[in-house]
């Protein structure tokens, strides 16, 4: 139960209200299920008596999502275009988001005049976004409004300025606005504006790719004509951090991505590989070989300078470190058990705490930590029957989850909204990387690729201010 | 009277011929001497310098052709590549006759300098099979090292599964895959130079 206990932790504030307001009409399956799963009130009978149309598992928990409508952004002559597709582009966004259930809109609702907020809570609706587009089109203005259909009045409102249609940096815009409707609807933060990068097969080897979390956008960034590998995002999503073998010996380079210029960062002697920059961005953990094995370093990203070992185990490896989001831990993998294993260290101690269960077993295979920005857990994928599958567990080791079983799954990486990881995965025979909600269960595809693998998904990209900054600069194409 | 000479000389040539070839036994030496003949002695001198420059050529096509061949030998027992079982990076004992080969030949020739490189099979996570190879490239470096070759003839590099030998995913393609290979940097004196 302590999985189920979690979710409610995620959701349980923005359903409240909710539930009081409208508990009454609902259908009693649902409002049974979401009250049965209030934190701290489950006695043992209600457990019991789940009914059996509700699937309680490993790899589903069932969610409320409250119903959001939105009806066409009304836009000036000339600007309906553009209206259309940034309705489309916030639609896909609200769902994929996963915390809100976007209802169809039907025919002959009037833009004008005011809210008939009868109508919305006829079809259900809870929340009611609206959109109202301004020119010029070059420089068009977007005005979203949230309305609460429950409480019939005005949740919150916000006019954002857009980019032009064709700039780089539209769709992220696009994306900032329904991250704020979902903060205004459900007091968290959304992951709309985030890219994920990751390893593509190409001439040479492999390079990095990134893409944006809809799935649109897709481009390489590295033209290295060798091994890439292990892209890893910079705090403000400006950079990535990856390992390539550009000069032969492998060493961490960092890559402004626009407008893509890469640098060399770190070469010690031997291989540098799996960097991680700490989240306050003063800091790059990575590994290194010393004596023909590999230990972790930090190394001072503000002086750029100063490789400092943090690992001291011989004879075994110690790599692919992640920061804890406060930056005293790290998590990482090592063998120094003989079986490969996920351990936390807190910075500055040389004593690392077991995190995966040993198991006597030679098959034992836990890789690719990634701690989520949300702090609560760690995820990794580890070997069920030498087929590698995604995990999440506690930070203290507790609370195992299972959240994968079809096909080989490894690799993930935490959205900044720490509810949704991508990885690689050949499930249903369809290669890629594949996004899951941990919440509610659901998955979708995020890029089509058989050889696509490393992904890293970026925090939160603040495209509005860099976008300002390119304006007061002059206009770029 | 010309034409009669002639013949006696062609007859003395012939018998210096066979007794040359008697006493050969058969197997004629690559260098002859060639028997001053009456008939060439119109132009003697510059027969016996092509049959000089003839020779040297010969002498040095063996020469190359025997270097060449050593030089297969001493390139193929470099190339010969070691494997290791499923993520181990210890010497196998099938791979070390193959390691010794390669300590025979490097104390035979000391210019020769050696790049290891680790490779693994699929099924590990990309990033441990990165370290993973470095260490297999290590133990072979180690293993020949204390033989008494000079540690600083070699590099080491792991390209953990990014550069398979078999593209295929079953036991024998990943038993091949996990291997070390060795690249020649410096071919000492094999490489033209002395």
């Amino acid at each position: 139960m302590r999985a189920i206990e979690t979710h409610n932790r995620f959701t349980w504030q923005s359903r409240k209200r909710v539930l009081v307001a409208r508990i009454g009409r609902w259908t009693s399956a649902l409002a049974y299920a979401v009250a049965l799963l209030a934190p701290g009130e489950l006695a043992a009978q209600e457990r019991d008596s789940i009914p059996t149309d509700v699937r309680v598992g490993i790899l589903y928990q069932p969610a409320f999502r409250p119903g959001i409508v939105m009806p066409n952004v009304s836009a000036p002559e000339g600007l309906q275009e553009l209206a259309d597709s940034i309705r489309a582009i916030i639609l896909r966004d609200l769902d994929y988001s996963d915390r809100v259930q976007v209802m169809p809109v039907g025919g002959g609702i009037p833009a004008e005049g005011p809210v008939n907020y009868d109508l919305w809570d006829e079809l259900g609706a809870v929340w009611l976004l609206l959109g109202v587009l301004e020119g010029p089109a070059d420089a068009p203005t977007l005005r979203l409004s949230l309305h609460d259909v429950v409480f019939r009045l005005l949740q919150d409102v916000e006019a954002f300025e857009l980019p032009p249609l064709r700039h780089r940096d539209f769709r992220m815009a696009v994306h900032t606005g329904a991250d704020r409707v979902i903060r205004w609807s459900t007091s968290s933060d959304g992951m709309a504006a985030t890219r994920i990068a990751y390893v593509e097969k190409a001439p040479g080897g492999s390079e990095i790719y990134i893409v944006d979390s809809d799935g649109f956008g897709m481009r390489r960034v590295t033209s290295d004509s060798s091994i890439a590998l292990s892209p890893t995002w910079s705090p403000s999503g400006e950079r990535i951090a990856y390992m390539s073998y550009r000069d032969d010996d492998p060493a961490i380079f960092e890559l402004e991505v626009n407008p893509g210029r890469a640098r060399k960062l770190v070469d010690l002697p031997g291989l540098d590989l799996t960097p991680a920059y700490s989240p306050d961005g003063t800091r790059l953990a990575f590994g290194s070989t010393v004596e023909g094995r590999t230990e972790i370093f930090t190394f001072d990203l503000s002086k750029r300078c100063c490789p400092e070992r943090t690992t001291y185990v011989r004879f075994a490896n110690s790599l692919s470190p992640t920061f804890s989001p406060d930056g005293r831990r790290v998590a990482f993998n090592s063998d120094r058990l003989g079986q490969l294993h996920i351990f936390v260290q807190e910075l500055g101690s040389n004593s690392a705490e077991l995190l995966t269960p040993y198991i006597y077993d030679r098959s034992v295979h836990n890789a690719g930590p990634d701690w989520s920005p949300t702090g609560d857990r760690i995820a990794f994928h580890g070997w069920v029957a030498g087929v590698p599958q995604v995990f999440t567990v506690a930070p203290d080791g507790r609370g195992l989850r299972q959240l994968t079983q079809d096909g080989r799954n490894e690799d993930p990486s935490w959205a900044p909204d720490g509810r949704h990881i991508v990885f690689a995965s050949t499930r249903d025979g369809q290669n890629g990387l594949w996004i899951l909600d941990v919440v509610t269960g659901r998955i979708r595809r995020l890029v089509r690729g058989a050889a696509s693998r490393l992904p890293d998904w970026s925090s939160r990209i603040d495209s509005a201010s860099r976008f300002k900054e390119d304006s007061a600069t002059g206009p770029k194409p | 009277m010309a034409n009669r000479s002639r013949s006696n000389l062609a007859w003395l040539g012939t018998i210096a011929l066979a007794v040359v070839l008697a006493g050969c036994g058969g197997s004629p030496p690559p260098v002859v001497e060639p028997e001053p003949e009456p008939e060439p002695q119109a132009q003697p001198r510059d027969d016996s310098a092509e049959r000089e420059a003839e020779a040297r050529r010969l002498r040095e096509e063996e020469e190359r052709r025997r270097r060449e061949a050593e030089r297969n030998r001493v390139m193929s027992v470099l190339a010969e590549r070691v494997h290791f079982d499923f993520d181990r990076s210890d010497i196998r004992p099938d791979a070390e006759p193959v390691l010794q080969r390669k300590v025979t030949v490097l104390r035979e020739y000391p210019g020769i300098t050696l790049r290891v490189e680790g490779h693994c099979d699929e099924r590990g996570s990309n990033e441990y099979n990165l370290a993973l190879g470095q260490r297999r490239a290590e133990a072979v470096r180690r293993y020949l090292v204390s033989y008494g070759v000079d540690a600083a003839r070699f590099a080491t590099i792991s390209y953990g599964e990014e550069r398979p030998l078999v593209e295929a995913s079953n036991e024998n393609a990943w038993g091949q895959n996990r291997r070390a290979e060795f690249n020649v940097t410096n071919q000492g004196r094999l490489g033209g130079g002395l």
